[in-house]
């Protein structure tokens, strides 16, 4: 891609990506040149940086959408329940349907690589590594389903959480002004005043997870996290840069487009039982490898659902070429496919943020400034999220490759325009996007990747928008109906573990109760 | 006033050999391997005077304007080369680079200098005087040079002020020569300002000089470094001085063999002889086969286990003629079994139990060493030891480091262990500390091993009697997920070190 065809792309986000390309694209070969004048006069070239897209499901979702014709079922098999979807909320579902000694279901799973949803993960001869969510912050004890799965994985023991998952020192770093810092928070005066905040939503005892538990109306809905911050005059820059990334972290929106409810929500929701959170290689892979293991007899892979209708009392699943009749359903794919497969649902008002994850496969670390290589690794003056270290966990004292796992959620500018340039753009266009503002903080970064892997998700996680606590068609699809239940996180408007069990579970629950 | 001038040729010989003669010592210094870096930057000087004089037949008119800018010019990248090297060997990855371009620039300019000085002096003297006169004396200079550099100058200056003085004295040189060659020179008022400019930097780095050499620091050695190498791990750097020979790892002093023996008997011994009938062992760390050497005085051991991260250190210590007699030619012994290995997967992956260990690692200065002293790591060891069996933890000094050491002590303890912390004095280190850690309760031992330099077993009790000023404080223990250890030990170092 030349410059001219850059500069010609007008859209916010494009736009923004371009101009840090063609910025940083003269600033590195000053470095370049420079590095090579110092270190060894001979200027190194860019090693080949092999790779691709991973997982990329958008032809058949697109094919839903636009109702394509799938062809006719090849045989029938009846079954008392059919989950759909085996993410966290529908293996979750099935963890406790199972536990409950109700043994007649199939959970099916579109990808053909297998469930995990956002907690699928990977494996190279480096390491593991995540594709998504990696980590668990300590549950509180409001959480108890999660604490019940700890205890069983063996995490919790006698009250003690296991010392070699809660994540070690140090835990994070921010590049800003050219070197890295420990931390990622701003300093105390700034922080102080919100913080004392926090605390009084949190005595309140409303912020809740699940959040189901706590109150549900909120005037705080009704505002933005930004606005919110105005009008408490919580308004200072490094304030709001932390606001804002915390916000584009948990729920792919900047604070302006997340609720103030939302917003204060991740921060008051939380108590501090232990220095965490809970993290591996693989991230929330190592739960979800976990719960495939146990369950692994009910799982369907390959089998996406294109098409639920009614059929008499029973519901007919349509999964490739298997019809499941099936009496009841768990429907904890994402809940605003529902309005293409199941039959007479309604359109629901949630909204998705796109994200863009990457897997770097690293040969050698690359030079450092400052606070040393921890687990989560934030750049400062950069759109995306930063970077985790996949082998933070290691006992090792000397590590010397790694696999980091790159965070871009598309927050600046809206949804549907972000999803297009997702896909708009090939992999070398999303291999530099990366490249280049990795090379802010790491100007040898390209001499250390080998391999660059990208999964683009258009609708990678529900996003709490002002309102989202008194939507309507919200409570409808938590209420369910003629025995089918919606199970996936987005009924609780954000994507996290603790919320996606909790709604699987609940979903296992009623069926469970008749 | 010919002396007078032929003075000044003697000067300026003797600083262009002094900045030759630092620039060569100090990449010995620094890089080891003395003979190689000595011929390698007289070779480039010379071949850099030669550029310089061949240069010289460019320059037409104001012959003496550019003699005395060039003397400023040399005075000020001579007077500051030993900074700008020990900052680029601390700071940079480009310290050769960085090396042979200043001995190159610095060479030019001095072979500029006395070409130059010859044509102006042509017209005053006759030819076959001047060439005398001026290689005479600058044949001298360079004599005068050579004795004083290491009879005086660097014993009594180090290497950052020397090159500084001799600065000064190129800047004087030019300074005079405005007086001098007053009738040649166009602008003298100019010129002298411009001298005095160059007189005032070097006079600041005069004062400035021990904060160079402190911001330095880390990566510098007071005494001839004989060995240095940089493994996949860190830095191995063997330096004498006289009859003591210290290891450095990474920057930190290890050993230093004229007390050694009292930091190895402390740290072996009271552990060691107090175990009954100890016959398997295990060392963690200690690379250097001392502490092996005094597990070595115990006939009833059978088998002593040692894992240490880096290869090139146990080879070292192994096969290097004065190293391996320093340790007993520990490594040689049918009874010790060499494992290069990270210590705390190592200790994951297998399940023997030891009667002994011994845990040598380096002070806890960064994450990575950290995790070899948590309260995971302690537990870990401690399913390694038998019932009966002891562990002793090198912990850092007591005095310098007073929480960092309570840290460990109470780190230990959190692992559900007996911690008895104790303390003896080793010259070259200062106070340091050890803990045996142990599952049952731990008495001091009634008898040692015969042929010890330091510890008795009357002195036994005091060694674990903490004076007040390194008596127990408030830490918390050092754990995976919060490294409050590092943290400790950065701060108080780092007040030492002011």
């Amino acid at each position: 891609m030349n410059a001219d065809e850059r500069r010609s792309k007008k859209k916010g986000l494009s736009a923004f990506i371009c101009v840090h390309l063609r910025l940083n694209s003269s600033g590195l070969s000053r470095r370049k040149f420079l590095s090579a004048a110092i270190v060894g006069l001979i200027p190194k070239t860019d090693p080949s940086i092999e790779g691709g897209f991973v997982f990329e499901s958008q032809q058949w979702g697109h094919r839903i959408r636009d109702r394509a014709s799938f062809p006719a079922p090849k045989r029938q098999v009846k079954i008392p329940v059919a989950i759909v979807g085996g993410g966290i909320a529908g293996l979750s579902a099935a963890w406790r349907l199972d536990k409950k000694g109700f043994r007649d279901f199939v959970l099916l799973e579109a990808e053909s690589a297998g469930a995990g949803g956002n907690a699928r993960w990977g494996e190279n001869e480096v390491s593991a590594y995540p594709w998504a969510a990696h980590y668990l912050p300590i549950p509180n004890r409001s959480a108890v389903y999660v604490r019940e799965l700890c205890e069983e994985f063996g995490l919790l023991k006698d009250g003690r959480w296991d010392e070699m998952t809660l994540c070690f020192s140090p835990q994070e770093r921010m590049f800003i002004h050219g070197r890295w810092q420990e931390g990622i928070e701003p300093e105390r005066k700034w922080l102080a005043p919100f913080e004392e905040r926090v605390a009084e939503f949190r005595a309140s005892k409303k912020f809740t997870i699940p959040m189901e538990l706590g109150g549900h109306d909120s005037p705080l809905d009704k505002l933005s996290m930004a606005d919110w911050m105005r009008q408490e005059k919580l308004n200072s820059p490094a304030l709001d840069w932390y606001i804002n990334y915390c916000c584009r972290d948990d729920y792919g929106a900047l604070a302006a487009d997340t609720s103030g409810w939302a917003g204060i929500h991740y921060f008051a929701s939380r108590e501090h039982e232990e220095k965490g959170p809970l993290v591996w290689p693989e991230g929330n892979g190592w739960l979800a490898r976990r719960l495939i293991d146990k369950l692994r007899g009910y799982i369907r892979t390959g089998a996406p659902v294109h098409r639920i209708a009614k059929r008499g009392t029973r519901w007919s699943v349509f999964a490739g070429d298997v019809e499941y009749q099936a009496d009841s359903v768990i429907f904890a794919a994402p809940t605003f496919t529902a309005e293409y497969i199941v039959e007479g649902a309604s359109h629901v008002d949630f909204q998705y943020s796109p994200w863009l994850t990457a897997n770097l496969t690293l040969q050698r670390m690359p030079r450092d400034n400052g606070a040393p290589l921890s687990w989560d690794n934030v750049i400062h003056d950069s759109p995306a999220l930063g970077y985790v270290d996949n082998t933070h966990q290691s006992l090792r004292r000397y590590i010397d490759r790694t696999v980091l796992t790159f965070y871009w959620a598309l927050a600046q500018g809206t949804p549907a325009e972000n999803r297009r340039l997702l896909l708009s753009h090939d992999w070398n266009y999303w291999k530099e996007a990366i490249l280049t503002d990795l090379e802010r903080a790491h100007p040898d970064i390209r001499q250390c990747v080998s391999r660059i892997d990208i999964l683009r998700m258009g609708h990678a996680m529900a996003r709490p928008v002002p309102g989202f606590l008194a939507s309507e068609s919200r409570r409808r699809a938590i209420a369910g109906g003629g025995r089918l239940y919606y199970a996936n996180s987005d009924l609780s408007g954000f994507s996290i573990f603790e919320e996606a069990q909790y709604r699987g579970v609940k979903a296992a629950d009623k069926i469970l109760s008749g | 006033m010919p002396i007078v001038l032929f003075v000044s040729v003697f000067l300026i010989a003797a600083c262009g050999l002094v900045y030759e003669l630092i620039a060569g010592t100090l990449a010995s210094y620094l890089l080891g391997d003395s003979v190689f870096q000595f011929s390698t930057v007289i070779g480039c000087y010379l071949f850099a005077m030669g550029i310089g004089s061949g240069l010289s037949r460019y320059i037409g008119r104001g012959l003496v304007a550019r003699f005395i800018s060039i003397e400023l010019m040399v005075g000020l990248l001579g007077g500051f080369s030993s900074s700008i090297l020990f900052l680029a060997f601390a700071y940079t990855q480009a310290f050769r680079l960085i090396l042979y371009l200043l001995v190159v620039l610095i060479g030019i300019l001095v072979g500029l200098e006395i070409p130059l000085l010859m044509r102006i002096l042509k017209d005053r003297f006759s030819f076959k005087d001047v060439v005398a006169h001026v290689l005479t004396f600058d044949y001298l200079g360079a004599l005068g040079a050579s004795l004083l550099f290491p009879i005086l100058l660097v014993p009594k200056l180090g290497l950052v002020r020397s090159a500084l003085v001799f600065g000064l004295i190129n800047a004087g040189v030019a300074l005079w020569s405005t007086y001098i060659f007053k009738d040649q020179l166009g602008q003298p008022h100019v010129t002298r300002f411009s001298c005095a400019v160059v007189v005032a930097m070097l006079i600041a780095g005069m004062f400035g000089a021990e904060r160079i050499s402190a911001a330095a620091d880390n990566n510098l050695y007071a005494d001839e470094v004989i060995f240095a190498r940089d493994t996949r791990y860190q830095r191995i750097v063997l330096t004498r001085w006289k009859d003591d020979i210290r290891l450095f790892l990474s920057g930190h002093l290890q050993f230093s063999s004229r007390d050694e023996y009292r930091y190895h008997e402390a740290l072996v011994h009271p552990g060691m002889s107090a175990v009954p009938n100890a016959r398997r062992v295990l060392v963690l760390g200690g690379g250097d086969g001392l502490a092996v050497r005094e597990l070595l005085r115990y006939p009833g051991i059978d088998s002593i286990t040692l894992v240490d991260l880096d290869p090139e250190m146990t080879h070292l210590f192994t096969n290097h003629p004065y190293l391996s007699e320093l340790n007993g030619h520990s490594f040689r012994s049918p009874k010790v079994h060499v494992t290069n290995a990270d210590a705390f997967p190592w200790l994951e992956e297998h399940r023997d139990s030891y009667d002994f260990i011994v845990v040598d690692f380096p002070d806890p200065t960064n994450y990575s060493i950290g995790k070899l002293f948590t309260t995971s790591f302690y537990r870990l060891m401690g399913r390694h030891l038998a019932r009966n069996g002891v562990a002793v933890i090198q912990s850092t000094s007591p005095l310098f480091a007073r929480q960092s050491y309570w840290c460990i002590v109470e780190t230990v303890k959190q692992a559900g262990l007996r911690a008895y912390p104790y303390h003896v004095y080793v010259p070259s280190f200062g106070e340091w500390g050890y803990v045996i850690a142990s599952l049952e309760p731990y008495e001091p031992p009634m008898t040692l091993p015969a042929g010890l330099r330091f510890l008795t077993v009357a002195g036994l009790p005091e060694i674990f009697r903490f004076p007040t000023d390194m008596d127990w404080v408030d830490a918390e223990p050092n754990r995976l997920n919060d490294q409050v250890l590092v943290r400790y030990y950065d701060k108080e170092w780092s007040e030492i070190a002011h």
